[in-house]
């Protein structure tokens, strides 16, 4: 305990025990934290940015067409500025594109986003994939 | 005020003075804290985004907050529950009310904005201000407010016990250690609003690499041991003589390390930084945001 009375303050030599219980909790909680990073220091391999994308909805809209997607990164580095490029194909000749910006695809994680068209694409051939990124 | 002294305790009663005076430093303290929140574009930002049921409950945690907070440092001396239930209204009123008069000012709030909008932004920064409010009743009182600050002034006169204890019954063991787990607390929660909401705390953790999160939570133990005991400021807490160091060590400074590091989650957590991330990255969002939150802490201890 502390004693807020007198001025410094002075902690008790005969701490109640809950103060030891809360003290050997945290430090082991501590010691959890440190151990878990220090295991990813050691055995994390830099593997640069993973992209994956996956469509995950299609529904119109005002004045034109969403298609909703997944971009997940599986690798152990963070991109930042990720470029997605959404194109509707027509025989192999791209039709419509759009791009999208995120700010940060962080590392084995998820962002979500949406590619708006102008037009419904139908059963024409969608394509949407990441075209850069910058390491933040 | 200089006449106000600790034999006329009475007065307060009777005088509305100290009581306005109160207020005025409530809001000066609302203004002084919450500014630099005021001022960040992220927690506009997050006025209208951020996710209404996660804005609720941090709404709600702050009432139970500042009453307590309230009880140690009221906008006058509160010996019961209902004084300090009445103080954290007021602080919270006053957030509110001060946040919404500097948003207006600073062009932040339209009368074209959705109602939502408004009103997410006044929530959103009333959190800090309202806490601010509190602090700079505390923060504000000079010396010669004697009696009427009581809660402080027990700390800056040594002799000018009791405080809001009043009734002289002594502080038990664990109110007295469950109230400094609780000041860290506030202390982290305070700094940590100040900074999680900018992208520079993800970004951080972005750059860092494990071996810098080591040396980040060395650092932010050690700064928070070395600010209490080592390092002589006002309010600085002493180890009795022929206690080793590592006592109040495991019982006060990883404890609070950990409240740090929970605030710190729960905060992140509020702002929507957690969603869908990978476990190794929460932590060490974590592990940057119990940064400041640690000295947040430890400085809590010291000043309240």
């Amino acid at each position: 305990m502390t004693n807020i009375i007198s001025r410094p303050h002075t902690e008790t030599e005969e701490p109640h025990w809950i103060e030891w219980v809360t003290g050997v909790v945290s430090s082991v909680l501590v010691i959890a934290i440190v151990a878990w990073v220090a295991y990813e220091a050691i055995t994390e391999e830099k593997t640069p940015p993973d992209l994956g994308i996956s469509m995950t909805k299609r529904s119109p809209v005002e004045g034109g067409y969403r298609i909703e997607f997944d971009i997940a990164n599986k690798a152990t580095t963070t991109a930042a500025a990720v470029t997605v490029r959404g194109e509707i194909l027509e025989g192999g000749a791209v039709v419509e594109d759009a791009d999208v910006t995120f700010d940060y695809v962080p590392a084995q994680s998820k962002s979500s986003g949406a590619i708006l068209f102008s037009q419904d694409p139908g059963n024409r051939q969608v394509r949407i994939r990441a075209v850069g990124y910058t390491d933040p | 005020m200089k006449g106000v002294t600790a034999a006329q305790p009475d007065r307060n009663i009777r005088d509305p003075r100290p009581f306005l005076i109160g207020l005025g430093r409530g809001a000066a303290g609302a203004m002084l804290f919450g500014i630099p929140m005021l001022m960040t574009m992220e927690l506009w930002q997050l006025g209208f985004y951020v996710d209404r049921g996660r804005l609720f409950l941090l709404l709600v945690v702050n009432i139970p907050l500042l009453v307590v907070l309230a009880h140690r440092i009221g906008f006058e001396h509160t010996s019961t529950w209902a004084e300090a239930c009445r103080d954290a209204v007021i602080a919270y009123g006053l957030g509110i009310l001060m946040s919404a008069a500097v948003l207006l000012m600073l062009g932040d709030l339209k009368t074209h904005m959705p109602l939502s909008e408004i009103l997410g932004k006044i929530a959103m920064q009333a959190v800090p201000a309202s806490i601010g409010a509190l602090l700079g009743r505390s923060q504000l009182t000079g010396q010669a407010d004697g009696g009427k600050d009581d809660d402080l002034g027990g700390s800056l006169h040594g002799g000018d016990s009791g405080g809001k204890e009043g009734d002289a019954v002594p502080n038990t063991l664990s109110t007295s250690y469950s109230r400094e787990l609780f000041l860290m607390g506030v202390g982290a929660l305070f700094l940590s609003l100040n900074v999680a909401p900018t992208e520079e705390i993800i970004l951080i953790s972005f750059k860092m690499t494990p071996w810098h999160a080591l040396a980040c939570i060395a650092m932010s133990i050690a700064i928070m041991h070395g600010f209490v005991y080592a390092v002589a400021f006002k309010g600085t807490h002493e180890i009795p003589e022929g206690t080793p160091w590592w006592h109040a060590f495991f019982r006060f400074t990883l404890p609070g390390y950990m409240v740090a590091m929970a605030i710190s989650l729960y905060v992140l957590w509020t702002f929507g930084r957690l969603d869908d991330i990978a476990p190794t990255q929460v932590i060490m969002s974590a592990i940057v945001l119990s940064f400041p939150g640690a000295i947040g802490a430890a400085a809590a201890r010291l000043i309240l």
